[in-house]
């Protein structure tokens, strides 16, 4: 019997699962060709024994996330408020379409998870029309949810099937309106990591329900400066194997959107260093500073080609610069960060395992010279012992 | 008047200001003189750009847009005024406004006034009073009530 406040803790990546007591943590390379209980317990077993179902804490980002296609009605305000929500829920966004040009957009070959249809304040029906349900017609999905304008919800419910309705994300005033949308979204989410036949054999060993990782992270965000010497604003950057996730301050941004949470997150699904490492590759070819920093850092192309400890650690400087890249103005993506105002920059995940502070300052500096012309040179903490995750961890088992 | 101002047509305005400009007391002035008129508002604050004006239209439904600049900078975003709107499906009948000072340093209403309507803008106040730009805005709509008044049968 494991004493009242004592939770173990395990979090399931793509690459490699970690496994948190009270006393120490571990982490352990993951082996394909198992079940992740059978890996787990092959590995872990002593530990996970210890405990009882109900202190054992589960989240997972192994299976990639949710996708979903977003179509609305403006950037500035429909599609930016359900993207952010869906970022924060731990989504990833396929595509999003502005309606009015929805006849212009192709048709993903892929199957979406969820589509999110919003556009309008509840004064104002009538955006939308049958060129909403001609595309949906033609696109391959397993949910649909509408979060748009409330006149409009019976004509949209009465042409699609399995339609869920939920409240406007847009208030009278123009805001957002996160809770019902995000709740709908991590339960969605919770749903596909219990669907998945892995995952699906945890629930033997924990009572608990099992959450998607960034969710978790999330939770510590808040708490970061009592246990990091983290100066506002800062950047969480998580490189994991198939997946690269950033939390940032919102100070970072400017933005029209205002909600009670300080940091918001951004996912790039295939900038990772072993699942997504082919996308990682595609990414730096395309990248003319590339070049140059695998010169600044004493290597050649080749590199791409090795499998070796040298070849890993190479990866990981690109992909910090690359992220680095996709967050600044020369290749904008969803965000455009004030990388000349980030004060910290938070590393965690494996890279914290294969690179050491000097490794990434000097990739970082990299960025700041070449692509903003910059000394600028924010405080690199590293999250060695992922004191991060441990915390949200923590901090949502208080919660369960 | 009095019709007006409780509201009868019942509009909506989507209101802010341009650009790099921060001169929030103006802005808070205009979201209370609209108000007071009778109109709905939303105001999108100081720092707004172009396209969050037309996207704010086309959220609310919006019929005006009224768009202030203090700072003279207004005339660098009002050049891409015609180019931006004419991407927007929806937004043929909205009304447009501007109003402040339009002008980096001194100019003349004469030379101004054109040159803004040539950007697009159906009314132009430059250095005019708030609630003279507002009968202005009034006396326009009535001998041009929008379509949306019209099937309302306002």
């Amino acid at each position: 019997m494991s004493a009242q406040n004592d939770k173990l803790l395990i979090d399931i990546g793509s690459t490699y699962f970690k496994v948190s007591t009270p006393e120490s943590i571990e982490q352990h390379f993951r082996d394909f060709n198992k079940q992740i209980l059978d890996d787990l317990m092959h590995k872990c077993g002593d530990t996970v024994k210890r405990f009882d179902a109900q202190d054992i804490h589960i989240c997972s980002s192994a299976n990639g996330g949710l996708s979903t296609l977003i179509i609305g009605t403006t950037q500035s305000y429909s599609l930016k408020y359900a993207t952010n929500i869906a970022f924060n829920a731990g989504i990833n966004i396929i595509d999003s379409i502005v309606f009015q040009d929805i006849e212009d957009y192709s048709i993903p070959s892929d199957l979406i998870d969820v589509v999110i249809i919003v556009g309008g304040i509840d004064s104002n029906g009538g955006q939308f029309d049958q060129r909403l349900m001609n595309y949906l017609s033609k696109l391959q999905y397993s949910n649909v949810v509408y979060v748009g304008n409330a006149p409009d919800a019976a004509l949209v419910k009465a042409a699609v099937d399995k339609l869920v309705v939920l409240p406007n994300i847009i208030d009278d005033r123009l805001h957002i309106v996160e809770t019902h949308l995000k709740d709908y979204l991590t339960n969605l989410y919770q749903q596909d990591i219990e669907g998945k036949e892995d995952i699906k054999h945890l629930y033997e060993i924990t009572s608990n329900q099992i959450y998607p990782t960034p969710y978790v992270v999330n939770k510590s965000l808040p708490l970061m400066h009592d246990f990091f010497s983290v100066t506002d604003p800062f950047i969480l950057l998580d490189i994991g194997g198939a997946t690269t996730d950033v939390h940032y301050s919102k100070d970072l941004v400017s933005d029209n959107i205002v909600t009670e949470q300080g940091h918001d997150r951004i996912v790039f699904k295939k900038l990772g260093v072993f699942k997504s490492r082919q996308s990682l590759i595609f990414t730096a070819e395309n990248n003319e500073f590339a070049y140059e920093l695998l010169m600044h850092l004493k290597v050649t192309e080749n590199i791409y080609n090795e499998h070796s400890e040298k070849a890993t650690r190479i990866l990981m400087q690109l992909a910090i610069f690359l992220v680095l890249c996709k967050m600044s103005h020369y290749r904008p993506a969803y965000v455009t960060l004030k990388l000349l105002a980030m004060n910290s920059i938070v590393f965690t995940g494996g890279i914290t395992k294969v690179l050491n502070t000097e490794d990434i300052e000097d990739v970082v500096a990299f960025f700041y010279r070449k692509i903003l012309n910059s000394d600028h040179k924010p405080v690199t903490v590293l999250d060695t012992h992922y004191d991060i995750w441990t915390i949200g961890a923590k901090e949502h088992a208080k919660c369960q | 008047m009095a019709g007006w101002i409780q509201g009868a047509w019942n509009m909506k305005v989507v209101t802010g200001v341009i650009g790099n400009d921060i001169h929030v007391v103006a802005n808070r002035l205009m979201d209370l003189s609209l108000t007071a008129r009778g109109y709905e508002v939303f105001n999108l604050g100081v720092n707004t750009y172009l396209e969050e004006f037309f996207d704010a239209a086309v959220e609310t439904g919006a019929e005006i847009l009224l768009i202030s600049s203090l700072n003279g900078e207004a005339e660098g975003w009002a050049r891409e005024v015609k180019m931006l709107k004419a991407k927007y499906k929806s937004l043929d009948d909205l009304i447009m406004m501007i109003g402040g000072n339009l002008t980096v340093g001194s100019g003349n209403a004469e030379a101004i006034v054109p040159r803004y309507k040539n950007y697009g803008f159906d009314l132009v106040c430059h250095q005019v009073d708030l609630n003279t730009g507002l009968d202005m805005l009034e006396d326009y709509l009535k001998a041009h009530p929008p379509r949306s008044q019209e099937t309302s049968g306002a």
